[in-house]
């Protein structure tokens, strides 16, 4: 054979060969949030640290807002081409198991899961014991107030029980200046639910019970009638609790420009009240969920975040995520011991929720704003994750807020809610 | 002869009908045999099961999820019916204002009321949500100036929906208003020269030759705008998210919320059943109504 022919054979040779060795090396995968921008930012460096490390998989990071995120995962997850690594709320974890469309946990990374992260939140991310996400960021609810209107008002300290609660709400609230004492929420789900569920539970009672609604309740019907009295008594205006879909708008514009006394939020809310209050937001403090009157003592609700793989996506890309996502949550990747994802939550307020996480930002985590919602966090109860949740959600949404409005009475809004509830999870169940 | 064009007739159309059977009547069809199925839009078709009519029965049940369906719908006809009302007589107007000679700057208005319809609606909700803000919002900085306290706009269930049509109007407007222009075109000015000389008056002209010719226009502009209305979801996706209170929660975003992210598949076909029989009932009825009129 002449120089030529085998140079020519060589070359068809090479060129059928690269695509295929293209294919072989390069692994495309996405991960779908619901992050700002600049946190964004922060995921794509890291994601950048781990290419270096492993050039044949290329990471693309898609962000789009809170409100749009379980539908951009139920509309895409069930294809290939859908998003590969995706954000979720624990609350949508059985759903989106039972439909098929987030893969199980490899069994290593399973095991190095079960060993590193609180037993709670290991079960938040599981699914009739098997795990199928990543668990990362833990949010708990408090009370946040304003230290400088508490000054003004002459109050000397957070209240400890409703009763000194609706008296502070009370002082808080000076109509004239369009100032009011407590901020409720509305127009989105867990804004409304989670504050509702977090005096709930300070009060002794429970959303779910053994599977079962639990709004029927006494403790229940107390805190419905909580909602009414700060209502009726003009020391919440609903008209100054409407949230947009990026879970921002009026409610927040209100606590941040000094015109709501108190609210109950989650220590996620960090970073926006930063934003929106720069030098001011040392005024800002945090105290445990007042304690109702059949209450024995502080409780709050949590619930957490996990990243999940897409079910549907081809073996390599699953492959490359999940190895992706166990170097993310890993102490190999960030700063001191932290795990990259830890950076990034605590750039927003977040806390980890992997062991060595809250162990590596111990110092942060103490800071004023934080320790308040670390301190609540071991008497914090779940928010109840089970089938049909989210639906559960927003129909107490629905409940509350024509209780913020007073379209219903106390009384009918928890004999509306308990019964919503039940045909709501009972046909979910089935 | 007659054959032969039929055949020819049918090979020209059949290109044009297997494209809106595929893509209109085959979805359509989908969608009515979905609605009589317990199914999720997570699982394949083979995985739905018939329930006759009991989907049907469960949006228009007690339930919650009857009572959100029923808001929704109500919603969504209060919306129409508030947009068409403001949409149709405001395009008129501006129509009428635009059309006369003798006003000056007619085409720098027409290009200022067209543009509206030009910009993107994300555009549009991010402003009107700034604009609606009930402590810093310029809308309420205006009528505190005029001595009218601030309004809730979008943060009260009494005046939400109505910001929602207003911010619609306000962006439709200047298409309905080229249409009424268009319309207006076609009349003929030797209509209103004879009218002239018979003594009728701007408003008799107005009520005896404009409106009666501009009929069809106005028929045209309010099936457009009803179906546009009946569309609406952007701005409730954007700026409300349905609240509060449910009172901003339209059928497309709603069915949405409950086929895509409940993955409540045959619900949300029964609800996308009803959006289209209300839809066909609505035109029906206005082409039934402009047609009597006609035979008057």
């Amino acid at each position: 054979m002449s120089l030529a022919w085998i140079s020519k054979l060589t070359l068809a040779v090479g060129l059928v060969a690269l695509p295929a060795t293209g294919w072989a090396q390069a692994v495309n995968i996405s991960y779908l949030t619901h992050w700002s921008p600049e946190t964004v930012a922060l995921l794509e460096a890291a994601a950048k640290d781990f290419s270096k490390q492993n050039p044949d998989v290329a990471i693309t990071v898609r962000a789009v807002p809170f409100g749009d995120l379980l539908t951009t995962l139920r509309s895409q997850s069930g294809s290939s081409d859908g998003p590969t690594i995706g954000g979720i709320y624990d609350l949508w974890l059985p759903e989106l198991a039972r439909d098929k469309l987030v893969a199980p946990a490899p069994d290593a990374v399973a095991g190095e899961v079960k060993s590193a992260w609180p037993a709670g939140v290991v079960s938040a991310a599981s699914v009739g014991g098997t795990l199928y996400g990543i668990p990362n960021e833990i949010d708990v609810y408090a009370l946040n107030y304003n230290k400088e209107l508490f000054k003004e008002a002459g109050i000397a300290a957070p209240p400890k029980t409703w009763a000194e609660f609706k008296d502070a709400a009370a002082k808080l609230t000076d109509k004239a200046k369009g100032q009011q004492g407590f901020g409720m929420i509305n127009s989105w789900a867990a804004g409304v639910v989670h504050p509702f569920a977090s005096l709930l539970v300070s009060n002794g009672g429970n959303l779910v019970k053994d599977g079962k609604p639990a709004l029927g309740s006494r403790q229940a019907g107390e805190t419905f009638a909580l909602y009414e009295d700060l209502i009726k008594s003009g020391a919440s205006n609903p008209a100054m609790a409407t949230a947009d879909a990026n879970t921002t708008g009026p409610f927040l514009d209100n606590f941040v420009s000094g015109k709501t006394g108190m609210i109950i939020m989650a220590n996620w809310w960090e970073s926006a009240l930063k934003t929106g209050m720069a030098d001011k937001f040392a005024n800002v403090a945090t105290a445990p969920i007042p304690v109702g009157p059949s209450g024995d003592k502080p409780h709050s609700i949590s619930y957490s975040w996990m990243t999940v793989v897409n079910a549907k996506a081809g073996e390599a890309e699953q492959n490359a995520a999940w190895e992706f996502l166990a170097w993310l949550n890993s102490p190999k990747s960030g700063k001191n011991g932290a795990s990259a994802m830890s950076d990034i939550l605590m750039s927003m307020g977040i806390l980890p929720s992997r062991n060595s996480d809250i162990e590596a930002h111990k110092d942060k985590l103490g800071s004023e704003f934080l320790s308040g919602y670390v301190s609540v966090l071991a008497d914090a109860r779940p928010f109840p994750v089970v089938l049909g949740g989210q639906e559960f959600s927003e129909s107490l949404q629905q409940t509350l807020e024509a209780l913020q409005y007073g379209q219903v009475s106390a009384k009918d809004a928890q004999a509306n809610a308990q019964t919503d509830a039940t045909s709501i999870l009972e046909r979910a169940a089935k | 002869m007659a054959k032969a064009f039929r055949a020819s007739a049918g090979i020209m159309l059949a290109p044009a009908v297997t494209l809106i059977g595929v893509f209109v009547l085959l979805p359509m069809l989908l969608t009515v045999w979905l609605s009589l199925q317990d199914w999720s839009t997570q699982t394949p078709f083979s995985g739905a099961s018939f329930v006759g009519l009991g989907n049907f029965r469960e949006i228009f049940g007690p339930t919650s999820v009857g009572r959100d369906f029923k808001t929704a719908l109500l919603n969504t006809a209060i919306y129409t019916a508030l947009s068409v009302a403001l949409i149709l007589p405001l395009s008129v107007v501006f129509g009428l204002l635009v059309h006369q000679r003798e006003v000056a700057g007619g085409t720098l208005l027409r290009t200022v009321l067209f543009s509206t319809y030009m910009v993107p609606m994300i555009a549009v909700a991010l402003v009107w949500s700034k604009l609606y803000s009930p402590s810093e919002g310029p809308l309420n900085q205006l009528l505190g100036l005029a001595g009218i306290g601030p309004q809730p706009w979008l943060s009260s269930p009494r005046s939400a929906l109505i910001s929602i049509v207003l911010l619609n109007v306000w962006q439709q407007v200047g298409y309905f208003t080229v249409l009424a222009i268009a319309g207006l075109t076609q009349i003929p000015g030797s209509l209103y020269e004879a009218a002239t000389l018979d003594g009728a008056n701007g408003r008799e002209q107005f009520r005896f030759i404009t409106l009666p010719l501009l009929r069809r226009t106005l028929l045209f502009s309010a099936v457009i705008a009803i179906i546009n209305a009946v569309q609406v979801f952007e701005p409730v996706a954007l700026i409300t998210q349905g609240g509060p209170v449910g009172s901003t929660n339209v059928l497309t975003y709603h069915i949405r919320r409950v086929g895509i992210e409940r993955a409540q598949g045959g619900l949300g076909s029964a609800m996308a059943v009803m959006l289209m029989l209300s839809l066909i009932v609505c035109v029906s009825a206005l082409f039934a109504f402009v047609n009597r009129k006609d035979g008057e």
